[in-house]
Formats: structure tokens, sequence, C-alpha cells
């Protein structure tokens, strides 16, 4: 299976502070772990919600709201994708992270629908689409 | 990276998925999204209920299950995407077949070059971490 892995914002990471030298050279140690152990698909870190927007959806109106956005704890400051066997492995990989924030940091463990999740609402066709469109992805990446 | 956010999926019982007609009316942006060659990646996400969140109350590992009680804001999935500027991320996040209960978080992408050179230095690593599995 494979799962999101959210670092959730704090107050710092909203502000725009940087993760000091010790946070990134014990980061750069979690990951290469991960990565040696064939976890980590993708990893990304998000800038504050100070440069991001949010659109809401209204019927056909479309509403656009600029940044910082209130709910900090609720954000996300960033990510990874892992391939993992189950949900504790993944649990059992993210205590191992250093406390991303330094502070009350929260990591919050999603598992992703794969195609076979959906039920019989993802018809053939729709399968058929969706591994096409990921195809195409991946030789546009490359 | 265009984040989706839909109230309601924080309370959203396990094995939870999205019904026939909205899966192809998505599937129909996503193409949208493909052919005009801004699509990195996309997934969609299980409700909150079959998940786990991991804290550090001083620096110690606690494991909660889903579902989270005090969550009011969730992720129910996401697009990356490869644009000019944070209009065009907009204009796309617009474009969405969302319903009333839904909002697109749009969130630029932290480039190594967004780094001070000390910081770059350390993390000189990361982009060869990135997508090695994939």
């Amino acid at each position: 299976m494979r799962v999101m892995v959210l670092v959730k914002a704090d107050k710092k990471s909203e502000a725009g502070v940087l993760p000091d030298e010790k946070l990134l050279t014990e980061m750069g140690k979690f990951n290469e772990e991960l990565v040696k152990a064939g976890i980590m698909l993708e990893g990304e870190g998000l800038h504050p919600s100070s440069k991001s927007a949010r659109v809401r959806f209204s019927g056909d109106k479309r509403t656009v709201i600029d940044g910082p956005f209130a709910e900090t704890k609720e954000l996300v400051a960033g990510y990874w994708i892992w391939k993992v066997k189950s949900l504790q492995e993944a649990i059992d990989w993210a205590k191992r992270c250093p406390n991303p924030t330094g502070a009350e940091g929260e990591i919050e463990i999603r598992p992703i629908f794969e195609v076979g999740d959906l039920g019989e609402g993802f018809t053939p066709e729709l399968k058929e689409q969706e591994q096409r469109l990921r195809a195409q992805i991946e030789a546009q990446r490359s | 990276m265009m984040l989706m956010i839909p109230k309601g999926y924080e309370k959203a019982t396990p094995g939870t998925s999205p019904d026939a007609a909205a899966v192809a009316r998505m599937m129909k942006y996503n193409e949208s999204l493909q052919k005009a060659g801004v699509l990195l990646a996309l997934d969609g996400l299980h409700p909150p209920s079959m998940g786990a969140r991991v804290s550090f109350p001083g620096g110690k590992p606690k494991v909660t299950d889903g579902p989270f009680t005090e969550a009011k804001e969730v992720l129910g999935g996401y697009w990356m995407i490869q644009v000019g500027s944070k209009e065009e991320a907009i204009q796309w996040a617009s474009r969405v077949p969302a319903s009333e209960n839904e909002v697109i978080e749009v969130r630029q992408v932290q480039e190594l070059s967004d780094f001070p050179p000390e910081v770059q230095k350390v993390a000189a690593g990361f982009p060869d971490m990135q997508r090695r599995g994939s």
C-alpha cells in the first residue's frame, strides 16, 4: 500500500522560519534510511500558507481567498509518499522521524486510494483512463 | 500543489469512497490537466478514520488512531502541478469540478534554490532522494 505522510505546520513553519542545520542533518539521515529501505517514493516541503491561496466553491461561483490561513495546526508544511506493507509499518517509520518542528510536532499518515479501492463505480473505462493518465505522467516526467 | 479539502470528510467512516459520477467528472478534469502537460502526480486519500497520527509531546512519539475528533479540516487528495505562476495554479483550481463542501488550497512547493546557501549545502542530497522509488 501507499500512504501519504503529512507533516503538520506550526507557528514557526507558518512564519517562514527555516529548519536549522541540526534538524536538516537529522532529517537528511532519516530520508536516507527511508530511501535505502525502499520506502520513500516522494517528498516535498511547502511554502507557508501566507504565499498560498484557496479556491472556495459555491454552485458555479468560485471565490479566491489569499493566505495566510488561520488553522495553523491543520495546515500541511510538507509531505512524503511512502510504500509500506501496512499502516503499522508506516507508524513505526513515523515514530523514528526526527521531531519535524523541534517542538510539539505532528505527523498524519493517510492510506492512498488504489484503483482496487474505488468499488464498482470505478468502471473498466475509468480504470483504463486512469492507467493511461499515470503512464503519460510518468513519460512526461522523465 | 493543489490540496483538496472536503468538509465532512473528517467524520467519514472507513471504506467511504466517491460515487461513480463524481469520479467520472474528476477524471475528465484530470485528463485536461494531463493534456495541458501540467500534471506531475495525483492521489486520493482514504478517510482519516483509516489513518493515524504521530505527535511528539516532550519529544516522544505518541500514536493516535483516526478518526481525529478535533480535526476541522482534513485532506481528501492532491494534485502536483507544474505551472508558471500562482495565478495559473488558481485558474486550474477554479476549474476543479468541486462541490460546495470542498475547498482547494494552492501551495507552492519549496525548491532547493528557495533556501539560503548554508541550508542548500546540508540539503544537497534531497533532490536525489525524491521520486527514486516511483
